[in-house]
């Protein structure tokens, strides 16, 4: 690392050690140049995407404009962000439907969720189209360590029949680079911990094995340059720099934590090594080191599927043990609609968390969760009938001030989703001219 | 056959009648309405457009997660962006003022703002996708503005070539004539339209409605069976009673639905010009994409005939599910019974909520996924 006192500290600076160690850094006061305009934080895009719909009795807020009153039950563990997002009602996505494909909604709901297109019914010879988030990662990837991150936390099968002849490929992707080629999220947190802060592979065997025995942390490495790096630093960067490190310790320690109990915890499991058998544990894990990723500029474009389209994971963590794909089939069964109206929920509570995290990392007068798009929503509305329409979509952070959040914003019926995916690449700074089955960009003025 | 129909309901009783129409062929399994639009943005053409296709076939659940208005995109209303509605008066708007001699209001609808509508373009285009190909005909009886819209949507061209066997529409006179009101409403558009429109092209001139009228004198009689009719009320709003209408938009219909069956002679092909004043010409050629009907005398009181039939019929059964028709309603027959006697009560005596219609509503998707044949994952 360099750097020269009095001049502003280059944005993309990472501390490094041995091996391929490398740690990306937040956005500093250091980084601001000390004449001229101040650069301003980078507006990040973060797709959040869970499966087999939501109730949406009890999602859609019942007044459109600002948001008042009681938030309907999924939302609830989001009152303390009413401020912070806009629901959206109404956009479609006719892709997702049969169009005289026949059966395989969840296929085709994940498929096209952010690629726009039918998805070519087959297990075999898949077809998508570049997704929107590959879009924007073609253009602006460049800026950043990683041009996009890919998360998941449940199915990474890709081939084989997910659903009624689609690929898993299409159930179990978000992200799509061409045509055929999907970007499988990354399960394993460990595998993302060094993906993000380096690669285990690249030490040498001697620092591989030094490393395992003394279970060190990735902090260890690069101590050298964190100690150069803050004695250039004043008072309040030195601070943010210390939460920063601290909260990749606390990642790494909540790793080893993982990585000890899925020693000793359901072994007959077919686990990735890390995974916490914990949903929630899981999610945090991930979603934290998505945060960190986002607040030190590693990347702008992220995707995460919370779990892959048409699961029946169980959820024995709220006292759920039935699959949510067959609890979402519920045929108006009272106790079956109670089951799912949980899960809705306990995502959204995952979510708070993950927002929470945002929230408190400062950016100058403004964090990150103010300088993001987290979009949270699902490829079908009602996961019972399999509808493409109404479908659940929360646009979660400021985009950098361009979004006047705390609003409930409908748009006309049958509204395409693509028309919010342009949008979405428009304030990216991704120009493209036509997406899907756009018929235009949603209305400017409605969002901010 | 799926019919597509685009008609300037809230203004023309043709357009109203063409939608009694195509629910009498759908009740023969010879046509279903695949999606329906008003060429105008106003709120009122739409209320009255619902409220004629809810006489014939059932609302959906309204409210969250119910799906609202036209849970499904067939029963959604298109209807173009548009600006003030300070000025909506449609000339059929008094039909909404109607009321039973108790006084309430005869003819309601939940449409309540424009939100619940759709974008026409985009609504035909989605609806268009869902067919088989050379499976859908486009009817048109109001300005082009829409179909212009449709085809200007990125890809809509090869869809529009792919999926419509036909396009029907009543705009201009032939062989030459006009300039003819609905080119007039948007001469740009209908110039545009006849140009480059990528598939065949029927018009249904100015010169057929006036010719073949529909006979104002048979409605009280054909529309008695119901106490209330929309249909029916919305004629005798036009003029005193009884009076003939001139109904291009039934001949259109009719010709869409039955093209082969000799109601009307059909003009060579041909290309079909606007000019910018509106008016319309027509040039003989081989490779002509257009035609126009021509009325055949002898063929006039057998359409007459059938106008009055199909207009006037009474509620299709509503196709089961996985039938996508009437086809399939022998082992619904109880139900649809039921369903139809309810229907043919005046609709402010309907309950709103059909439980045995809305039942599908609750229902799985036919084949679903075999998901739930996953291992169970942590």
């Amino acid at each position: 690392m360099a750097f020269v006192t009095g001049k502003a500290l280059p944005r993309r600076t990472f501390l490094r050690g041995m091996g391929a160690a490398a740690i990306g850094l937040p956005f500093l006061d250091a980084m601001v140049p000390s004449l001229g305009a101040a650069p301003k934080a980078p507006v990040r895009l973060a797709f959040l995407y869970v499966p087999n719909g939501i109730d949406m009795k009890n999602w859609n807020i019942e007044q459109e404009g600002a948001i008042a009153g009681e938030l309907p039950r999924v939302l609830k563990p989001l009152e303390a962000f009413r401020d912070d997002f806009i629901q959206v009602g109404n956009l479609t996505h006719n892709s997702g439907r049969a169009l005289l494909d026949g059966a395989g909604d969840h296929g085709r709901c994940s498929g096209s969720y952010l690629t726009g297109i039918q998805v070519k019914k087959t297990t075999v010879d898949i077809k998508a189209s570049v997704s929107c988030d590959q879009l924007i990662a073609n253009e602006i990837g460049d800026q950043t360590r990683f041009a996009s991150l890919e998360l998941g936390m449940d199915d990474s099968r890709q081939a084989g029949d997910c659903d009624s002849g689609y690929s898993c490929a299409y159930t179990n992707n978000l992200a799509w680079r061409s045509e055929t080629q999907p970007l499988p999220p990354i399960l394993d947190p460990r595998a993302l911990f060094e993906r993000l802060f380096g690669e285990n592979a690249n030490l040498t065997p001697a620092e591989k094995e030094r490393q395992a025995r003394y279970r060190r942390s990735i902090l260890d490495f690069i101590t050298g340059d964190t100690k150069k790096l803050q004695t250039s630093l004043g008072p309040t960067d030195r601070r943010k720099l210390d939460e920063y490190l601290s909260s990749i310790r606390e990642v790494e320690r909540q790793l080893e934590k993982a990585e000890r109990e899925s020693l000793t915890i359901n072994p007959g499991m077919a686990k990735p090594y890390g995974v916490p058998p914990d949903f929630g544990e899981h999610f945090k894990l991930m979603s934290d080191m998505l945060a960190i990723a986002l607040q030190a500029d590693l990347t702008r474009v992220a995707t995460f599927l919370m779990t892959a389209e048409g699961t029946s994971r169980a959820y024995r963590e709220i006292g759920i043990p039935d699959g949510h794909h067959p609890c979402t089939h519920h045929q108006g069964k009272a106790d079956l609609m109670e089951k799912v109206t949980q899960i809705n929920e306990y995502h959204t509570k995952q979510l708070a968390g993950f927002l929470t995290t945002l929230k408190s990392m400062k950016e100058g007068d403004s964090n990150v969760l103010d300088n993001s798009i987290i979009v949270y929503g699902a490829g079908l509305s009602d996961g019972n009938r399999h509808l493409h329409e109404d479908l659940p979509t929360l646009l979660i952070g400021k985009a950098g001030g361009k979004f006047k959040t705390g609003r409930r914003v409908v748009y006309r019926k049958e509204t395409p989703m693509c028309n919010l995916h342009l949008t979405l690449m428009d304030h990216m700074g991704v120009t493209v001219e036509n997406f899907g089955d756009a018929s235009g960009r949603l209305d400017p003025a409605s969002l901010s | 056959m799926g019919i597509a129909f685009e008609g300037d309901l809230g203004n023309r009783i043709d357009a109203l009648l063409a939608i009694g129409m195509l629910n009498g062929f759908s009740a023969k399994t010879e046509a279903r309405r695949i999606a329906l639009a008003i060429p105008r943005a106003s709120l009122k053409a739409a209320q009255i457009t619902e409220v004629v296709t809810a006489f014939y076939s059932p609302r959906a659940i309204a409210g969250p997660g119910g799906g609202g208005v036209g849970g499904n995109p067939e029963g959604v209303i298109g209807m173009p962006e548009g600006a003030s509605f300070a000025t909506d008066a449609p000339t059929l708007a008094p039909l909404l003022l109607k009321t039973t001699p108790e006084g309430t209001p005869a003819y309601t609808s939940p449409l309540a703002r424009v939100l619940d509508t759709a974008d026409n373009a985009v609504l035909f285009r989605n609806q268009l996708l869902a067919q088989f190909d050379q499976n859908a005909t486009i009817v048109l009886a109001a300005p082009a503005t829409g179909l212009v819209r449709l085809m200007s949507l990125y890809g809509a061209g090869p869809q529009i070539t792919a999926k419509v066997k036909r396009t029907v529409v009543t705009l201009g006179t032939y062989p030459n004539g006009g300039p003819e009101n609905t080119i007039k409403g948007d001469v740009a558009a209908a110039r545009r339209f006849f140009a480059d429109w990528p598939g065949p092209i029927v018009a249904v001139g100015s010169e057929v409605g006036e010719a073949l009228p529909y006979p104002g004198a048979t409605i009280e009689e054909d529309f008695a069976w119901a106490p209330a009719h929309p249909v029916a009320d919305a004629y005798r709003l036009g003029k005193t009673m009884p009076y003939d209408a001139p109904v291009p938009a039934l001949a259109a219909m009719l010709y869409a639905v039955h093209p082969d069956d000799g109601y009307f002679k059909v003009s060579e092909p041909g290309t079909i010009t606007v000019l910018e004043d509106g008016r319309t010409t027509f040039t003989a050629s081989a490779t002509g994409k257009h035609r126009y009907l021509i009325v055949d005398p002898e063929q006039k009181d057998r359409v007459i005939k059938i106008y009055r039939e199909m207009a006037s019929s009474k509620p299709a059964p509503r196709a089961g599910r996985g039938g996508r028709g009437a086809a399939n309603q022998n082992q619904n027959q109880n139900q649809q019974q039921q369903q139809q006697n309810q229907q043919n009560q005046p609709p402010q005596n309907r309950p709103q909520n059909r439980p045995q219609q809305n039942q599908p509503q609750n229902q799985p998707p036919e084949a679903d996924a075999p998901a739930e044949a996953k291992p169970p994952t942590p």
